[in-house]
């Protein structure tokens, strides 16, 4: 087969309904303005999604994008999916793992999905062919059955899949599209619209061959890339450690500085013991059978395998621990058996449902129950107490959330609306943001992921401006900075409980961020100087798709993909009033730690300067004129010229 | 002589070997390589097979180690004579017997000093028998 040339992107359209598909060409010149696969996928939504389409109707399109680095070794497997989500706004969410090269290889880089089958299907896509099949045998199935029933039903082992599980069929809220059974993307409700449409699975098969435009620049860059992510080179000396025990190693650490939410983040500080008792030593002594990487990933185990290996549970088997369990299943609900941190987080990836939805929801739901707004009567007879003394019923009410049986309909809803039904003013404990719930990261003593989570168009995602937590300043002097066109205050920036800086270092990882997930590349390869020298990336970028761009033009599409999200965001109604943080980060202090409590004068300092630096109204949020225009988004530009909001300020 | 040799249980299935190695030719990537990274079906491994001599046509990383091996971030694949070969497996052997995070990370991949945490390293072949 004949190699195909990077700079040409291809999008395959399918139409379940009439059961069409067809193949066109992107043009050319947006590989320039969009780079690919997150930017891409914005720029699409917009135009073919328009305000006030139904999540669940026939004209949502469900994208899935890779970009001309996938394939490549620095890709990493990375693909963005997207579409309306059930909240009304941009629902946007990206996965690793090995189906975006595959899927390059077989002839496409954009899959675009309208319409709704009649019955279960699933989309056979291979080497430039793509074909509708029945899946009906498949319905109802888990991810881990899926996924070996497919397998065995394709006959090949280098078949590369996405599915959803029962969740995402029985439209659970945020429920997520899963992939190599451990590996999931777009909590924000991507699974739900795909469940919708009774699309169960896409595999795909891939022989073709990449030619990138010029190869020794390719390899030059890769050695520049490589020399600040490698173990034994890297300056940084965070990436050994965070790229093999992982993000859990966190947990003991931040129960000591309050960032750890405990008991539905009504403390942030947990017992140190348990901390211990579920941390990354402990799961990498007694539970890791293997160490896992997506595609071409330069660390050696960021993902790993588990095998509970004694008690109750021995032989459940799952992957990646990561920095969202150990809160969400461990102390945000008070539970240091890590064998049940593992099964709660590994049956939620076998029903595709999202652990942060999952977590949170039963926190709250707990908190209801220790405050007597729910009792027996409402819970099947569940004790539902912190601490989890009946883990075989909290088992159960996950595959009770997946199937919305009993108790499980109300949680199946996520916090957010659960609240509104009970009522009681629990909604004061419901830690959400756009409907979507938090992902376990500490607002109170960390300003700019108070910022983040409250801007973020698709709920509090904090991939699209990682790292959450401070680095180290001194890796790069204000010079330095200055050079890359960053002006910023490293030192103030990083201060936790400082408002200033916040909105412009929200501004540049957001921008950053959203290019590197447009190449599409890991957002967690920021290491070393790579948080905000880009410059490996651009090399990586000209040379693999011979698309040559000023450095600050090769940013700017990062900037014009965080306008259109924005966009799409404010057609649909959304605007400064939704921009908000949980209740509870705003009306409590800290225990213990006594960091104070969001107040507004502080709220609205940083989401000021995070408006005016972006060059969106202050009152509503809508991008200016002047800056979609001078961004090149004139048709961006028009349609929001007439859109009248509210002053919300 | 050198050769390639691999510990299977290092693979984390990457594929950066396979890929980089497709690549070396023509400039063109693919699957096709003289490395490959199988799979089982309905098992959990990552297993490299080797055809080669180790002597890359253009290596990415000096002129000294194969490609394969210079990009492979875990020391799955290991660039060695023989009796070289075999320390590095016995010595990788003792490690991950008296730390897990070898489990994942060759000792010689680890940039901290990891002997501390094998103070009893002269005794290798007791601990993992006689060969």
């Amino acid at each position: 087969m004949s190699a195909r040339e990077n700079s040409v992107q291809k999008i395959l359209r399918v139409d379940l309904s009439s059961r069409n598909t067809y193949t066109e060409v992107l043009p050319k010149e947006w590989t320039a303005k969009y780079l690919g696969s997150r930017g891409i996928n914005a720029r699409l939504l917009f135009n073919e999604v328009p305000a006030g389409t139904d999540p669940f109707g026939t004209d949502n399109i469900l994208y899935l994008g890779t970009g001309p680095m996938d394939g490549l070794p620095t890709g990493n497997g990375r693909m963005s999916v997207a579409c309306k989500g059930p909240r009304g706004s941009v629902a946007e969410g990206s996965f690793g793992g090995f189906f975006g090269p595959e899927l390059r290889r077989a002839g496409f880089d954009y899959i675009a999905i309208r319409g709704k089958a009649e019955k279960p299907v699933y989309l056979f896509i291979h080497d430039g062919e793509a074909e509708i099949r029945d899946a009906s045998h498949l319905w109802d199935l888990t991810t881990d059955k899926t996924d070996a029933a497919l397998r065995r039903e394709l006959a090949d082992a280098n078949v590369q899949l996405r599915y959803i599980g029962p969740a995402a069929e029985n439209l659970v809220h945020s429920s997520v599209i899963m992939g190599n059974i451990n590996n999931s993307g777009g909590r924000a409700g991507c699974g739900e619209v795909m469940g919708s449409k009774k699309l169960k699975a896409i595999a795909v098969r891939g022989t073709g061959r990449i030619r990138v435009a010029d190869y020794p620049g390719f390899i030059e860059a890769y050695q520049m890339f490589r020399k600040r992510l490698d173990l034994a080179t890297s300056r940084d000396p965070w990436t050994p450690v965070w790229s093999t025990y992982g993000a859990p190693v966190l947990a003991r650490l931040f129960t000591d500085i309050g960032n750890l939410m405990t008991r539905n983040a009504q403390e942030m500080r947990w017992d140190e013991e348990k901390a211990t008792r579920i941390g990354s030593e402990v799961y990498l002594d007694k539970y890791v059978t293997k160490g896992k990487a997506c595609f071409g990933c330069p660390w050696p185990a960021c993902q790993k395998l588990y095998q509970i290996p004694s008690g109750k549970y021995q032989g459940f088997k799952g992957g990646n621990y990561w920095a969202g369990q150990p809160v969400v299943f461990g102390s945000l609900i008070d539970n240091d058996d890590l064998d049940l941190i593992l099964v709660l987080s590994g049956l939620c990836n076998q029903y595709g449902l999202d652990v942060f939805h999952v977590g949170y929801t039963i926190a709250w739901a707990m908190e209801c129950y220790e405050k007597g707004i729910l009792t027996r009567e409402d819970t099947d007879g569940l004790e539902l107490t912190f601490g989890c003394q009946d883990k075989d019923g909290l088992i159960d009410l996950v595959r009770k959330i997946a199937y919305k049986e009993g108790f499980g309909e109300l949680l199946a809803k996520g916090c957010s609306e659960a609240s509104k039904i009970i009522g009681h003013d629990s909604e004061r404990f419901c830690l959400s943001v756009k409907g979507q719930e938090l992902e376990g990261i500490a607002e109170r003593n960390l300003y700019m992921v108070a910022l983040g989570i409250a801007v973020s168009e698709v709920g509090p995602d904090h991939t699209r401006w990682y790292p959450p937590y401070p680095c180290n300043p001194n890796l790069m002097t204000k010079e330095e900075l200055s050079s890359l066109g960053i002006d910023l205050d490293l030192r103030l920036a990083f201060q936790g409980r400082n408002p200033e800086e916040k909105g412009k270092l929200l501004r540049w990882f957001t921008i950053s961020r959203a290019v590197i997930e447009s190449l599409p590349g890991c957002v967690f390869l920021v290491r070393d100087t790579l948080g905000f020298d880009k410059r490996p990336w651009w090399q990586l970028f000209q040379s693999a798709t011979g698309t040559a761009l000023e450095y600050s033009e090769f940013l700017r599409a990062g900037e014009r993909l965080m306008n259109l999200d924005r966009a799409f965001h404010v057609r649909e109604g959304f605007g400064r009033k939704d921009d908000r943080v949980p209740i509870r980060m705003a009306t409590e202090d800290v225990p213990f730690f006594n960091y104070p409590r969001i107040t507004d004068d502080v709220f609205n300092h940083m989401l000021d300067e995070y408006y005016q630096e972006n060059g969106w109204d202050l009152k509503t949020s809508i991008p200016s004129q002047e800056k979609l225009l001078e961004l090149g988004l004139d048709d961006v530009a028009k349609s929001l010229k007439d859109i009248s909001m509210e002053s919300e300020r | 002589m050198k050769r390639i040799y691999v510990i299977e249980d290092l693979c984390n299935g990457c594929r950066l070997c396979q890929t980089f190695c497709s690549s070396l030719k023509d400039g063109v990537f693919s699957e096709e390589a003289r490395i490959k990274v199988i799979k089982i079906p309905g098992e959990e491994r990552d297993i490299p097979i080797v055809d080669c001599n180790g002597r890359c046509l253009n290596p990415v990383f000096g002129d000294k180690t194969p490609t394969c091996v210079a990009v492979c971030p875990t020391g799955a694949l290991i660039w060695e004579e023989q009796p070289q070969a075999i320390e590095k497996r016995l010595q990788w052997e003792s490690a991950r017997k008296t730390h897990s995070l070898f489990k994942i990370v060759a000792p010689w991949k680890w940039p901290f000093p990891w002997s501390q945490v094998d103070s009893d390293n002269e005794n290798i072949e007791e601990k993992v028998g006689k060969r």
